[in-house]
């Protein structure tokens, strides 16, 4: 079973079917290709997208939904063809691909999640893209709190 | 904000080594040309964005700070009363 270095979860064995690839990387980081996704059921619905290059590139998510329940997807055709989902309308959440939001949470200043660019995951693939919205109805520094969250 | 209206085929420069050209131009989008030095770089604004904010979002990420983090997060959990 190949492993991998964690800054959280010390040495992972994973399994090659846990992988997700990223064709494209992410913007900034374009080399990282290979991720897992993590979970820890104390700490959900937050989930962990770890680098399978580098032990130390970590990203804290949540689904979506659980952000915004009506959080409407608008993936780019460039994406979703990455994403092998050609078709003209967008996918469904939970049931073709996972959607996920990227958390930040600086030293000084609130918990943002990025809804501008969800994680779009194919759920039969597993292939994923950060998918960029070329318009401007969700922020790239949502701001949010248990209050407004839904868990 | 300046504002400098140009047609299909003119262009503008930026200093001096950066040119802009208005290559097309359609009711819903504007297709442009840009002429730059390697060293600068030249992305959409989302893009940009993101790439800055992906960047913030991998920092610091350590056991810790997931802790606090996620204690920030928790809501009380509600215990049931048990009967005496």
């Amino acid at each position: 079973m190949p492993t991998a270095d964690t800054r959280l979860f010390g040495v992972l064995e994973y399994e090659e079917s846990w992988v997700v690839s990223f064709p494209f990387g992410l913007p900034g980081f374009e080399q990282e290709t290979r991720f897992v996704l993590l979970e820890r059921t104390e700490w959900s619905p937050v989930v962990f997208l770890q680098s399978l290059l580098h032990s130390t590139l970590c990203f804290l998510a949540v689904p979506v939904a659980v952000l915004d329940p009506s959080y409407s997807l608008s993936v780019r055709w460039e994406d979703l063809e990455r994403l092998g989902l050609r078709n003209e309308q967008q996918p469904i959440p939970g049931l073709q691909v996972l959607c996920l939001a990227l958390l930040c949470a600086p030293e000084n200043g609130p918990l943002t999640a990025n809804l501008l660019a969800p994680v779009v995951m194919n759920l039969q693939t597993r292939i994923a893209v950060q998918a960029v919205r070329t318009d401007a109805r969700y922020s790239h520094q949502h701001v949010f709190s248990r209050e407004t969250a839904c868990w | 904000m300046l504002v400098i209206r140009r047609r299909p085929g003119e262009s503008l420069v930026i200093g001096d080594e950066i040119e802009v050209e208005v290559l097309d131009s359609s009711p819903s989008q504007v297709k442009l040309g840009i002429r730059a030095p390697k060293s600068v770089s030249v992305l959409r604004k989302e893009i940009y964005v993101v790439r800055k904010q992906n960047r913030a979002a991998s920092e610091e990420v350590s056991s810790e700070s997931v802790e606090k983090l996620l204690a920030s997060l928790k809501k009380p959990s509600v215990k049931p009363i048990s009967p005496l």
